[in-house]
């Protein structure tokens, strides 16, 4: 196999008003990449495993950066910076889940770089399929991960359909936890997604992560005030502290009152290709006090119903020390 | 002893230039006219290439030629081939391309049709050994003495023997390297304590962060070639061979190396592609290597997989010791299974050993020295394994690392050759002050879900050679020039062992100039960079030549100003008479004499006993100054042995499995200290390297495909800024070697192992004793182990996460 | 950390090809529609280093292959060429990035440092660069280039920084020799907190 790390011939587009993005997004569909940080784009082209004809950067477009105040909550631009996000002072005052999340990503370089947008729609990171591999999702018939001697230690172990890759975000869990929504924009409107609906598996889409449709740019990220200022815990556990991705992470969000949770939302990451909603987690903490004992009361409630492939039956007891975990810190 | 230069700080010369990016790697360098080349590797794990289709790719504009296995000459056979037809790992190159430009080359690469005719493969050792298992090479899985030498041959074991090892028990099998010493089954039968354990490290590649570009061309039917290596003078005979050259026809240039740790000491066959197509296109020609060529051909530490038994005497004494390594040997067969079984005998010095190995071919990248080869694995193993028995015994681990160290009258290795010297217990006793090792042991150890672990680990690695030689020269204008063959790998020690001469010749460092990093200069032959060995060696080849310009001087003096060569000193750069200093010579003016005088004096003339290479060397600088030049034959008894220490204390969280290392203390024991500050490198480097080898890198494959996962630094996981502690702690022993005119012994590699032992020492005592027996251990290991799962690490299997 | 949270940009949408270098691939088509024609804009200006340079730059062209390629600033280390290393890490408005993966055609109108912008103009040693020198920070070297620049960042933000502080703000820098000690020995030098 050749190996490659230069990046072949393409084009480059460096629109400034998000209608020229859409218009370019539109015509050039399958053949163009839209860029934001790049972060995850850099290595595909390098590798030429992926070959678009033509690279968008939308990083010209100021409507898409930063944080904004709306009637109900806040929005931020897909294109504002991790970094920009973790040092935000509304995120951090209102969100802090999200900043949080944000600052536990990759290394500091790729922060400075890397989008919000970007760390939501990056594609998964399963090394065979990295490898350029024909597996299910890069249009093949097989999963190399998903064999009896796989290596899938880092792989999915709820809602694995052919594919058995996980969702490597670390912002994606606390913007479900945080029920954000997703304005998706192409040129022919706009349309609001729930960040839960946004992310899809491979028994709803094998080829794709998100519902974003080629021609379609996510432009901001919502926050509604319900979430604000509610009780958070965020946890990315990795065998490094710098770059890696999670083998878990678990966002969580509560509302406390009465010395009880009244509400909340738990949210783990890199157990399947979608930020898994732990709804049986929190339908058992509804009502009960945030202590030990109700943490130990969930047992293995967050790992219900999964299915461990042969390197990866750790993640059932991460997943619930780390529910357990939101609950004492 | 008070020394004017050992012992004290100093800037190294080349440091400024690391700081400001004037510093020139392989890469930097450009030279008019330059052209590119790009490596078609391998995308099967076994199988031969029987067509290359170039013609497409050679159509194409801009590219310039093409280099196969074909135009090499025939390497040696099983090996690790420049190019190669027969392939025998993912990622083995099977040709290069030539092209004005990067991008033409990678674009020629997609055109270019190859046709395979695939062969059975294995990535595990065991795989290959059990009965029916696939073999690596048609011919055979190990080396083994026939007829012709050392041969491939097939080593098969039974299924029960190969199941009998995955389990933990001695196989009785059949293996190619046996050696022991001392009666195993008398000691074993005075053993109060008895513990026997399987194990299995992982195999994982250098990743030195200097991809190993290399890049050359032909003046004159001389090739100038500027690589990447962590030698300089070691460098050119081996180079000059590959190339099918003459010793003077070969200027190798290579001022900086961005790390080696063994994989790099010596000329690599990637390193004929640029020369090879260099002179066919008598263009120069770079080869600049990707980080996944980097893991291809960069070599990995041979991975191990086996079983110990180790007996205590009930006074704490080891008695015996029982090992078997299997190595991982890759597609060069390499393993360092009985460097493991020697630092055995060094580090605990049982009364009775027996070694049993095989170093079994895999279809995996080649294998090659990893910074304490053998030794550092083994260490990572043995540190808990140890504990376990002396804590059997109700002993303090620290006690009884100390009752069985190594003096300088302990005899080490398979034939109990003798130490130089050796002080670790003094090393010892150093570091459990210096950690506190006593209040650590008995603080309070759990708080919720963390648990604190206390580990203590030791190192080893033979540090010192001799017979290597030396270049000093004084000009005419006073100044010292000291020649160095020794490479720039980071360490300093080019710069450490010449303070040795400066020394010697008690002159100021400021008047000193460091000649080096281009053959041409005039560099004296200089062993590799490797095994720990510089400091000691080269202090020795550098104090021997000084010595030589000092007795030249004195000569030269008692020339001029009468009396013998006995009446004279030296001095502030003066060669004086001892009675009256007032009568003498400035260096500048025995160096004026010495060049009007010629001869041997001014390198006209030199001793029949040294190098070749450094004989082209001063005829280089032949009536330039005064030439001090000799071989090293000063006496040498014995291994020298670079031993350390180390401490950790670790908080491990056992709902995630990931620790933190909350104190690391590592104490060298290497003689004397030559270089504080490159001391300091070589402990906590060696130390962050101890720390990655126990709980991160890690070497995958899928052994359905032949498919390496960890080929970029992501996924082979060297430790980051906050994987280690923000702040370390290290010191030395600082006692002499006597064997060293200035004391030292080397110290690069036993500053990994003692770090890993305490780590993987300091694992165990968190989780209550329990032993994994493996490295990495990674989160997930100790999340199986605390949830019990059935976490298998008695089925030996290597290359997994 | 990153002391410009929300920089201003004025960049102008323009298009550029590369199509007519490189016909001979035959694998990436060069787009029929381009609006403002074939006139590949190649020819850039980018500010390095406080100078202006006039450079001839492929549309997918990486900051860091211009930067040691192009306008021979090789102390910008290429380690892995996958933003895994952080060898090439380079100053772009003060903030650090990876030069590997970065356009070069993102730069335009912002202001690039390299290890080589550090020095005064009399030729004096940065004060990063001379702390790191004193505490002889690097081993091999390879990735010194890349903790004098992500230093020099993290000082300009927070002058003194913390040992703790000094590690995350370099933490994108892998060193593989291990000289991390050194390192933030020569950051809290260079901050006036060790002498």
């Amino acid at each position: 196999m050749p190996s490659h790390d230069v990046m072949p011939n393409m084009e480059l587009y460096q629109p400034v008003q998000v209608e020229d993005a859409l218009a370019l997004a539109g015509r050039l569909a399958e053949r163009g990449w839209l860029l934001g940080g790049g972060q995850d784009t850099y290595g595909w082209l390098k590798d030429r495993t992926k070959s678009p004809e033509a690279m968008i950067d939308l990083n010209g477009i100021e409507s898409l950066r930063g944080v904004r105040e709306i009637a109900d909550g806040i929005e931020i631009g897909a294109l504002t910076t991790l970094t920009e996000l973790a040092n935000n002072p509304l995120v951090r005052e209102r969100y802090s889940l999200l900043a949080d999340a944000a600052v536990k990503v990759a290394s500091p370089q790729i922060r400075n770089v890397g989008t919000v947008g970007g760390n939501l729609v990056q594609d998964v990171r399963c090394w065979y399929y990295r490898r350029g591999l024909s597996c299910y999702r890069a249009g093949g018939n097989l999963c190399y991960a998903d064999t009896p001697q796989g290596m899938n230690r880092e792989h999915a172990i709820f809602n694995a359909s052919r594919c058995v890759a996980v969702t490597p975000s670390d912002t994606a869990p606390a913007l479900v936890a945080l029920d954000a929504s997703m304005v998706i924009r192409s040129s022919e409107g706009e349309r609001v997604v729930p960040a839960e609906e946004f992310f899809v598996g491979p028994n709803v889409d094998i080829r794709n992560t998100t519902v974003l449709r080629p021609g379609e740019i996510l432009t901001a990220v919502r926050l509604p005030a319900t979430w604000a200022n509610a009780t958070f815990y965020f946890e990315k556990v990795a065998d490094r502290n710098v770059w890696d991705f999670a083998l878990v992470n678990i966002a969580v969000a509560m509302r406390e009152s009465g010395g009880v949770i009244q509400d909340a939302r738990f949210v783990a990451g890199a157990v399947q290709c979608t930020p898994r909603r732990l709804v049986d987690v929190e339908n058992a903490v509804r009502g009960q006090p945030r202590n030990e004992a109700t943490a130990q009361m969930l047992g293995t409630l967050a790992s219900q119903g999964a299915q461990p492939l042969n390197h990866n039956g750790f993640k059932i007891h991460l997943v619930d020390s780390l529910a357990r975990r939101a609950l004492i810190a | 002893m008070t020394y004017m230069h050992i012992g004290k700080d100093f800037t190294p010369p080349d440091a400024e230039g690391k700081i400001t990016g004037a510093a020139r790697y392989a890469e930097d360098h450009r030279k008019e006219g330059m052209v590119f080349a790009r490596l078609l590797t391998s995308p099967v794990p076994g199988g031969m290439v029987r067509n290359i289709d170039a013609t497409e790719a050679l159509r194409m504009d801009g590219v310039l030629g093409i280099l196969t296995a074909d135009d090499l000459p025939e390497a040696p056979r099983p090996g690790n081939p420049a190019l190669s037809n027969e392939l025998t790992y993912v990622g083995q190159p099977i040709l290069a391309i030539a092209a004005i430009s990067e991008q033409i080359a990678e674009d020629a690469l997609g055109l270019i049709r190859l046709d395979i005719e695939r062969r059975p493969f294995v990535v595990d050792p065991l795989d290959s050994l059990i009965e029916g298992g696939p073999n690596a090479y048609p011919e055979g899985n190990v080396m083994r003495r026939g007829e012709n030498g050392m041969e491939l041959a097939s080593l098969k074991w039974s299924t029960d023997a190969v199941e009998s090892f995955r389990n933990g028990r001695d196989p009785q099998a059949e293996f190619t390297t046996e050696w022991s010493y001392g009666d195993l089954d008398a000691a074993f039968a005075e053993c109060s304590v008895i513990v026997e354990e399987p194990f299995v490290t992982a195999g994982y590649p250098h990743h030195s962060l200097e991809p190993r570009t290399c890049m050359s061309y032909w003046e004159n039917g001389r090739c100038y070639f500027h690589g990447s290596l962590q030698s300089q003078s070691a460098a050119n005979a081996p180079l000059a061979r590959m190339l099918g050259i003459e010793l003077d026809q070969l200027c190798f240039i290579n001022e900086t190396t961005g790390g080696g740790f063994g994989s790099r000491i010596g000329p690599y066959p990637f390193m004929a592609i640029s020369g090879y197509l260099s002179r066919n296109l008598n263009r120069p020609v770079q080869v600049r290597i990707t980080r996944e060529e980097e893991f291809f051909i960069g070599s990995a530490r041979s991975g191990m997989q086996g079983w110990m038994k180790v007996g205590l005497k009930p006074d704490g004494k080891v008695a015996a010791v029982d090992l078997i390594i299997v190595n991982d040997g890759g597609s060069t067969g390499s393993g360092s299974g009985s460097s493991s079984a020697g630092a055995v005998t060094v580090v605990y010095q049982p009364t009775a050993m027996r070694f049993r190995g095989v170093s079994v071919f895999t279809n995996t990248t080649p294998r090659g020295a990893q910074r304490g080869p053998g030794q550092n694995e083994m260490h990572a193993v043995l540190a808990p394994i140890m504990d376990k028995a002396a804590n059997q015994l109700g002993m303090d681990r620290v006690a009884f690392r100390r009752l069985n160290a190594p003096d300088s009258n302990s005899r080490i290795d398979a034939n109990q050759g003798p130490v130089t010297s050796a002080y670790m217990r003094e090393a010892i006793d150093m570091g459990a002050q210096m950690f506190d090792w006593q209040a650590k042991i008995n603080q309070p150890r759990r708080n919720g879900s963390k648990v604190i672990g206390i580990g203590v680990g030791q190192g080893y690695h033979a540090a010192g050679n001799n017979g290597f030689d030396g270049i000093v020269r004084i000009g005419t204008d006073g100044k010292i020039y000291l020649h160095s063959g020794v490479g720039n790998l980071g360490t300093y020690s080019y710069a450490g062992t010449v303070r040795a001469a400066a020394e010697a010749l008690q002159c100021r460092w400021e008047n000193c100039e460091i000649v080096r990093g281009n053959s041409d200069l005039g560099l004296p032959h200089s062993s590799g960079q490797g095994g720990s060995n510089t400091m000691f060696t080269h202090t020795r080849a550098n104090w021997v030549a000084a010595q030589d310009a000092i007795a030249k001087m004195k000569e030269i003096a008692a020339a001029e100003l009468g009396g013998t060569v006995d009446d004279y000193s030296i001095g502030e750069e003066r060669v004086f008479k001892t009675a009256t200093p007032a009568e003498g010579l400035t260096y500048a003016e025995a160096a004026q004499r010495a060049v009007a005088l010629g001869g041997r004096y001014s390198g006209a003339e030199y001793p029949d006993d040294i190098n070749e290479l450094t004989a082209l060397a001063v005829q280089k600088i032949a009536g330039t100054g005064l030439v001090g030049v000799a071989k090293d034959n000063l006496e040498k008894n014995g291994t020298a042995p670079g031993l350390a220490i180390a401490f950790a204390e670790i908080e491990m969280d056992l709902d995630t499995g990931k620790y933190e290392i909350l104190d690391y203390v590592g104490i060298a024991e290497c003689g004397t200290i030559v270089h504080p500050k490159g001391l300091s490198h070589g402990m906590n480097g060696g130390g962050v390297w101890g720390m990655g080898m126990a709980g991160f890198e890690r070497h995958v494959y899928d052994p359905q495909n032949g498919l390496p996962a960890n080929i970029g630094l992501y996924q082979s996981k060297p430790p980051t800024f906050l994987d280690v502690p923000v702040q370390m702690r290290h010191a030395a022993v600082d006692l002499p070697d006597p064997q060293s005119p200035v004391g030292a012994r080397g110290i690069g590699e036993p500053a990994m192992g003692c770090a890993v032992a305490a780590v993987t020492s300091a694992i165990a005592d968190a989780l209550g004793g329990h032993l994994f027996n493996r490295v990495p251990v990674t989160p997930d290991m100790v999340i199986d182990h605390v949830a019990q799962n059935t976490y298998n690490n008695k089925s030996l299997k290597i290359n997994t996460f | 950390m990153n002391p410009r949270l929300t920089r201003r940009r004025f960049i102008k949408g323009v298009i550029y090809s590369s199509a007519a270098a490189m016909s001979g691939a035959g694998l990436y088509l060069t787009n029929a529609q381009s609006q403002s024609g074939a006139a590949v804009e190649r020819l850039i200006s980018i500010n390095v280093n406080g100078r202006t340079r006039r450079v001839d730059v492929l549309p997918q062209e990486t900051l860091a292959h211009t930067l040691r390629y192009k306008l021979d600033l090789t102390g910008t280390k290429l380690g892995c060429n996958r933003g895994e290393c952080g060898a090439c890490t380079v100053l772009i408005d003060d903030v650090t990035n990876y030069a590997c993966s970065t356009l070069t055609h993102s730069v335009r109108q912002r202001e690039v440092t390299t290890v080589e912008g550090l020095r005064s103009p009399d030729g004096q040693l940065h004060p990063v660069q001379q702390a790191f020198l004193d505490e002889l920070g690097p081993q091999c070297g390879f990735c010194t280039p890349g903790q004098v620049v992500a230093t020099v960042a993290l000082l300009k933000s927070n002058p003194r920084p913390t040992r703790e502080e000094a590690r995350q703000a370099l933490s994108g820098n892998l060193c593989r020799c291990g000289a991390y000690d050194h390192y933030l020995n020569g950051v809290m030098r260079a901050s006036g907190q060790l002498s």
